[in-house]
């Protein structure tokens, strides 16, 4: 498990390459989040993101053990940015390896669905018309109920 | 018994700070009896936050809290916004 905040930004295919090449890899499937140019129809100059040190890095531990005890996976992989984002900037990449695709599918999914209510990062949204809070996306919260059902 | 409290977040720019050591009084025991406790005291966000509990979301030692904790030396309650 390798969970990473920082500042700068990363290379998510480095990163495929890298698990990759780890031995009895069969599947590498990933997940990458951008900072889109629009939000609710303003137009973004920048995003700045907040987080938890701490609490960040063991909410993200303990998501990847769950899904490690739903799915037999190999590897997986966070790494998150935080500060001030542009436009375009990758925001988020999750990496996850296994045998067989199916498994590193799921519990990439199951990795991000929970990020995106269970860890402690704020988004602020900067634009022509001022600054702004994003709030938790209701279709976040159901999406990460309808793992309910694994337990 | 001292509680050390943290805002972040838009909770922070809300009450206009991002960390406070309050002295609780005796019979304050939990999360809940905090911010009963806060709104009497202090009122105004304080009285938002203990009326609408669905704008924020609260851990105790960088832990969300489910359910009723009972304080303890040393704890440190974290609001986040939703």
């Amino acid at each position: 498990m390798n969970i990473i905040i920082q500042e700068n930004s990363f290379s998510i295919s480095k990163i495929i390459s890298d698990l990759s090449k780890k031995d009895n890899v069969g599947a590498v499937v990933s997940f990458s989040g951008y900072v889109r140019e629009f939000s609710k129809e303003r137009q973004l100059k920048s995003m700045e993101l907040e987080h938890y040190p701490g609490m960040t890095e063991k909410a993200l531990e303990d998501i990847v053990q769950s899904a490690k005890s739903h799915w037999d996976i190999q590897e997986a992989t966070i790494v998150h940015r935080v500060g001030k984002l542009l436009p375009k900037d990758i925001i988020v990449g999750v990496i996850v390896s296994s045998k067989h695709r199916s498994n590193a599918f799921k519990a990439c999914e199951f990795i991000i669905d929970f990020l995106k209510t269970d860890a402690p990062f704020w988004k602020k949204e900067i634009s022509e018309e001022g600054d702004a809070w994003v709030s938790e996306r209701q279709e976040d919260v159901v999406k990460k109920t309808s793992w309910n059902k694994l337990d | 018994m001292n509680l050390k409290i943290l805002f972040f977040a838009s909770l922070r720019e809300q009450f206009e700070f991002s960390q406070k050591e309050i002295t609780l009084l005796k019979e304050v025991r939990t999360a809940e009896e905090f911010l009963l406790d806060m709104s009497k005291q202090s009122g105004g966000e304080w009285v938002d936050l203990f009326e609408n509990k669905s704008m924020y979301k609260l851990a105790i030692n960088k832990s969300f809290l489910h359910g009723k904790i009972l304080f303890t030396k040393e704890m440190s309650l974290q609001f986040f916004h939703r």
